[in-house]
């Protein structure tokens, strides 16, 4: 097929796969809608927030394919075939994962907007630096934007979630 | 008047005391499990059946006449609902609420003139957002510009075209009055110097994570709205809304939904409510409006103060401060909803904590082609508080006096208190020599001083600051109207409320009648609760009413809310209490005298094992009227509702020379930030940052310090780097993130000590004293003393924030040029 | 802030990317996106057609060859910032890559994409001149080699003509002892430059033989300031030849103004980071083979 008959009309869908925590959804999308709408509107998934919609704030971050990824910045078509992770896989109240725990133990939410993002961008730094120490936490968590908690308690709760997690 | 007879006396029933067995503990917050798990339930994540999404077109004209508006194509778009101009929204919807006297008329669609870059011009309802979108640019305005008002000290001359609100007048000075409280002209007659400045402070905002928005639907068979939206004072005022809308005020049910983040922004959203609300009515389906970024930037109606100060300072030459003048000029933007309120906020501690016998204050406020003022974590007193750390650094340097000891001498001093200060407002209690050296010693302040002095030989430029600030609590109405001329809603009540309630199986339930910003109320009622009646924290469930089951309760703001619920819950409790000490006095043959709650339980003093539990009491309560006494004031059931009172507030005297006792409860906190500026390229590095706050009693220190660090980085922000630019033309140039500069964690300091003293406030139950907004108050002045402090070798003097790496490199640019 | 509509052509392969691009006149390419849909929630950008090169894992690779270094178009920032062989090649862009946005933009923003995107404060630009970058562009017309110094035309503005897809970039490997350094001034980390510095210095017996400086934020694109390398070209590296480069290199530039920065303080800046890089560089030198 040639790339003229592949032309999608901006009008029309294109059909996608994404695996969302590990459950698989096919849908049909416009080519503009955006992956952050498409979690949030098609797959009721609320947990990931809009904060700016211009990829500063952060709050919108989720895993793509095991990779930090602000989902504004992301067209739904983008995901096809990949392996999303957001907020509601990560842990249940009754079975927290270690970064919530520690984020409950160490204060590190008030409003609870910017937590989804900052939970998933500590998850991928913890997967690939289990020993990191303050300075790559807050490195990692430079582009996650917070009003509420002046960032310490956050580091803290990181600080102690890969505690947790080295120790298990 | 002597001080009794000015001064109520205090309705606290309960005492502070040495230990407790919930209240200042820090316990996890009850309020996060669900929001770690994605499962908060915010305004956006409101999701009704068959429901629409709307889009504003923003006016692109800082002023301009809205000569023709053609929305033809736009209507014509599939999946468009309702294109809607502000004519014909104003044909069913009324001004938005506005406390200014007279009022300012703001429609949530601009009608025949738009007055701010970013002001709704004309209003979309479709099938999504998307194609909302897509409608409005599609949407023809013709504009006829008018002229743009953008500096505030020019606005005080606007004539003809260039006035906002020419139903007012031909001025854009919405209100300008002076005040003089005490002898000052006997006083600075008396000084050996005066300190004068010219400060300004900039235009920043809330700026919360998640924006401001509404969803709501109509009802044709009831006639009824219902919104859902993340405002808070929706059980205080929130007829207001159904007023606009043109329905009765119980035609109208408003639900909260959790609020991202408010830091005084969401005071009263109302405008996202009218918007959606007027959608709704005109499509015949649930609209959601939520506005995205640029919205809010442009058009939150929740701007922070934007002020010129020329201020004096009459002083000793033995650094006695006497008396203290302030000529103010605030630009509130284009709209002026809550009048001066921040400037009636100002007046509670215009004085800080030092003994400053008389005030003058003299205000215009102008009207600028901007977004509209709101409320900003210490509406207005923040910059209070900056004009005078400033003024007394200011005589310090001029006196050769140490910061420190020109400060330590001009204190109130413990045995002062209830202080009175010249404006009328009273200081409840304090101690701030205590909290000063406490700050010091947390700070190392002397070590960092040595320290200092050698970095200094190195070529280094390190600064200390130290500012001592007051941080007051629990407004009152009176600061938004008693600077107005004209009589007019002169509210005197500003309440909290709550319900409680026990269930025949013995749980607790508590009804919130104003909304979760972030703050933690449900945590704070469940460790008060829970220590009043000696329940499990597990065994309580926290839950928020709407407005038809609401209750008058102001909300969370003015640091009012953690002493205005803990008075609510205690009212509650007592209540309940005193029917289940008669129920177990009955049921057990005792007498009330002889009992007490305990472990859960209600048993004789002396003997715990002769008790019954509450859960036992409860069934009974419930289920076992014939075993109850025959009163029949007694009914079944163990249910109450309180509603809690300011503390302590009166009356501006009618002639103005005094505003009465409307913000007593009084915090105090030092902060003292260690920096180093790199001289080259401006740019600021912590090396220190320690703060002390007062408090009072406190009932969660682990979130109180949560408040006051996210404070400090807030204030971070104001000193550094945070400003609303709008140019001559009143464009916002800054409407994005990427150039509205929030702090991140990289620009934070990574230990914010942060250290307590307790002074418990005479007043509120337990002594507690709100402390929600103080590190926002004090870290500015802080880093403006310690910047200065840092160039003191470049004599530069710090008056205009926020120091950016530009603003900083170009005074030491000029202070070099100057130098041999 | 939700985009324009857009057609969409989803390439599975260079040639489909290629034909798409030639078969429709608006088309772009969309690579990373972080740039580019961020321009488009903000309808700044309304591309009437999108071709997702994504896909196209043929133009992900980072590779030694020989003398040069080749990156594919595709890479990601966090595959090049982390990549042992772009440090051993070109480690000013390592150290450039201390200062690129954040993370998560890191993660899906592309090195072919960034360049192309050409924003004037961008990093990589600057990178590509001081390293001696050549880009290789493809069309149905063929292929064509742009260097770098040619390739920044202005803002948002390169060489590359619509129906051209850059597919590669190629760096020769720095010489043997070449010292580096990559200095940025921004309010925020990983905010966009107020003013930043690339430089290369080459030394022989503690004189510089050869010296590149590149400045961004200072016009609208990336740009060679040659007159601060004259200064210390041929030179011994001092407080005095540092000092008059850095000089000679804030007179010639009529940076911008606006309210982040205005054009003193750029001014100022060029001045403090160009004395910094080069004065960095030389203490790089001669610590490599």
């Amino acid at each position: 097929m040639g790339a003229a008959e592949k032309k999608v009309n901006a009008m029309d869908s294109v059909k996608i796969n994404v695996t969302v925590n590990g459950r698989s959804h096919e849908r049909e999308v416009e080519p503009r809608r955006l992956l952050s709408d498409f979690i949030r509107e098609d797959l009721r998934l609320t947990g990931t927030h809009l904060g700016c919609e211009h990829g500063v704030c952060g709050s919108c971050t989720i895993l793509m394919n095991g990779q930090s990824t602000r989902s504004c910045l992301t067209f739904a078509v983008m995901a096809d075939g990949a392996e999303i992770s957001t907020i509601e896989g990560l842990g249940s109240i009754d079975d927290m994962h270690p970064l919530q725990a520690a984020f409950w133990e160490k204060h590190g939410l008030q409003c609870g907007f910017c937590t989804p993002g900052m939970l998933m961008t500590a998850l991928e730094l913890l997967r690939e630096n289990p020993s990191a120490n303050r300075e790559d936490i807050r490195e990692a968590l430079s582009g996650n934007l917070c009003r509420c908690t002046g960032y310490q308690t956050i580091v803290d709760a990181v600080e102690l979630a890969a505690e947790t997690m080295r120790g298990a | 008047m002597s001080l009794d007879a000015y001064i109520p006396e205090s309705r606290q029933t309960e005492k502070p005391r040495d230990s407790y067995k919930w209240i200042g503990k820090s316990m996890k917050r009850v309020e996060d499990p669900r929001l770690l798990v994605g499962r908060g339930n915010f305004a956006d994540d409101v999701n009704l059946p068959d429901m629409a999404h709307s889009a504003i077109l923003r006016s692109p004209h800082a002023h301009a006449r809205i000569l023709r508006i053609d929305k033809s194509k736009a209507e014509a778009l599939p999946g468009v609902l309702c294109v809607m101009t502000g004519e014909e929204a104003a044909e069913v919807t009324g001004p938005l609420p506005s406390w200014a006297n007279p009022p300012v008329h703001q429609y949530c669609i601009a009608q025949e003139r738009v007055r701010h870059v970013g002001e709704a011009v004309a209003a979309v309802a479709a099938e999504n957002r998307y194609i909302a979108e897509d409608a409005c640019d599609l949407i023809e305005v013709e504009y006829e510009p008018l002229p743009a008002v953008v500096d505030l000290e020019e606005a005080l001359s606007s004539t003809g075209d260039a006035v906002l609100h020419p139903y007012r007048g031909d001025t854009n000075v919405a209100l300008a009055r002076t005040f003089t409280f005490g002898p000052v002209e006997e006083d600075f007659a008396k000084a050996d110097r005066v300190i004068e400045r010219r400060f300004r402070w900039p235009r920043s905002g809330g700026t919360p994570m998640e924006t401001h928005g509404a969803v709501a639907s109509f009802d044709p068979g009831t006639g009824k709205f219902t919104i859902h939206a993340n405002t808070s004072m929706y059980n205080y005022c929130g007829w207001m809304i159904a007023d606009s809308l043109g329905v009765p005020a119980h035609k109208l049910n408003i639900i909260p939904t959790l609020a991202g983040g408010s830091f005084g922004a969401k005071l009263f959203s109302h405008k996202p409510c009218v918007l959606a609300a007027t959608l709704a009515r005109a499509t015949g389906r649930p609209v959601k409006f939520m506005e995205d970024r640029i919205d809010n930037t442009t058009g939150c109606d929740a701007h922070g103060s934007d002020r010129v100060y020329y201020a004096k300072l009459a002083i000793k030459d033995d650094g006695t401060l006497l008396s203290l003048r302030t000529h103010i000029i605030d630009d509130y933007g284009a709209y002026f909803q809550f009048g001066v309120g921040q400037h009636g906020n100002a007046l509670s501690q215009c004085v800080g904590p030092y003994q400053i016998n008389s005030v003058e204050v003299e205000l215009e406020a102008v009207l600028t082609n901007k977004c509209q003022q709101g409320a900003y974590r210490g509406f207005g007193s923040e910059v209070a508080n900056f004009v005078i750390e400033r003024l007394v650094d200011g005589a310090a340097a001029e006196l050769g006096m140490d910061v420190v000891d020109i400060r330590r001498k001009n204190f109130i001093t413990p045995d002062q208190f209830p202080y009175l200060i010249p404006t009328g407002n009273m200081y409840d209690s304090g101690n701030y020599a205590a909290v000063l050296d406490e700050t010091l010693k947390l700070s190392e302040y002397d070590s960092w001083r040595a320290k200092q002095a050698e970095m200094r030989k190195q070529g280094r430029y390190i600064g200390i600051g130290v500012a001592t600030c007051q941080e007051r609590s629990v407004f009152s109405t009176t600061e938004f109207w008693m600077w107005n001329l004209e009589p007019g809603g002169e509210w005197t009540s500003s309440p909290d409320a709550v319900s409680l309630k026990i269930d025949p199986t013995g749980k607790a339930f508590v009804t919130l009648h104003s909304p979760f910003w972030g703050n933690s109320p449900e945590t704070v009622v469940v460790q008060v609760l829970a220590e009043q009646m000696t329940l499990d924290p597990a065994d309580i469930e926290v839950t928020y009413s709407d407005s038809d089951q609401g209750f008058n309760s102001t909300g969370p703001g003015g640091s009012r809310f953690t002493v205005m619920v803990t008075g609510a819950v205690v009212g509650a409790a007592h209540k309940l209490k005193k029917k289940l000490l008669r129920i177990a006095g009955h049921l057990m043959e005792a007498d009330t005298a002889d009992l007490e709650f305990r472990d859960g339980a209600v048993s004789l003093k002396g003997a715990p094992d002769k008790r019954l539990t509450i859960a036992e009491l409860a069934n009974t309560a419930h289920y076992f009227r014939l075993d109850l006494p025959e009163d029949l004031d007694l009914t079944s059931g163990l249910d109450t509702s309180y509603v809690y009172d300011h503390p302590v507030t009166t009356l501006p005297a009618k002639d103005n020379s005094h505003m009465g006792i409307f913000y007593p409860i009084m915090g105090h906190m030092c902060h003292i930030p260690v920096i180093e500026i790199d001289i080259e390229t401006g740019k600021i590095s912590f090396l220190n940052y320690a703060c002390v706050h007062d408090c009072g009693t406190m009932v969660n220190p682990m979130t109180l310090k949560g408040h006051v660090r996210g404070g400090v980085v807030n204030g971070i922000g104001s000193a550094l780097m945070e400003h609303y630019h709008y140019d001559e033309n009143g464009q916002l140039q800054n409407a994005l993130f990427t150039d509205y500069l929030l702090p991140s964690v990289l620009e934070s300091p990574d230990d914010i000590k942060i250290g307590h003293v307790v002074t418990p406030s005479p007043f509120t139950e337990y002594g507690i004293k709100g402390g929600g907004e103080g590190g926002r108050m004090g870290a500015p002045p802080a880093l403006a003393a310690a910047v200065e402090d840092a160039l003191r070798p470049l004599g530069i003097t710090i008056d205009e924030l926020p120091l950016s790496p530009s603003r900083l490199r170009g005074l030491i640019r000029e202070a070099q040029a100057g130098q041999p | 802030m939700k985009p324009a509509p857009f057609d969409y052509v989803r390439a599975e392969n260079v040639e489909e990317a290629l034909s798409a691009l030639a078969a429709n006149a608006e088309a772009q390419i969309l690579a990373g996106g972080q740039s580019l849909i961020a321009m488009m929630n903000l309808r700044l950008a309304k591309p009437g057609c999108l071709i997702d090169i994504n896909r196209l894992s043929d133009l992900d690779y980072i590779r030694a060859e020989g003398d040069e270094l080749a990156i594919g178009a595709l890479t990601r920032h966090t595959a090049a910032a982390t990549s042992p062989v772009v440090a051993e090649f070109c480690p000013l862009m390592t150290a450039a890559y201390d200062f690129i946005a954040h993370r998560a933009v890191r993660n899906r923003g592309t090195v072919g994409g960034n360049l192309c995107h050409a924003d004037p404060s961008s990093e990589n630009p600057a990178v590509a001149i001081a390293s001696g970058a050549t880009f290789v562009l493809n069309s149905i017309d063929g292929e064509r080699r742009v260097a770098a110094e040619d390739f920044f035309l202005g803002l948002y503005e390169t060489a590359a003509k619509q129906n051209e897809l850059l597919t590669e970039i190629r760096i020769p490997k720095a010489p043997a002892g070449q010292g580096w350094s990559f200095q940025e001034t921004s309010t925020r980390k990983g905010d966009f430059a107020l003013v930043g510095i690339a430089a290369t210095l080459d030394c022989s017996n503690d004189a510089c033989k050869d010296a590149r400086v590149v400045a961004i934020g200072v016009d609208e694109r990336a740009v060679r300031l040659n007159s601060a390398e004259a200064p210390i070209t041929g030179a011994a590296i001092d407080d005095t030849s540092l000092t008059a480069a850095a000089e000679a290199a804030r007179d010639s530039v009529d940076p911008p103004s606006d309210f982040h920065a205005d054009s003193d303080f750029r001014r100022d800046l060029v001045f403090s980071l160009t004395k910094r890089a080069l004065s960095e560089a030389h203490g790089r030198c001669g610590k490599e083979g």
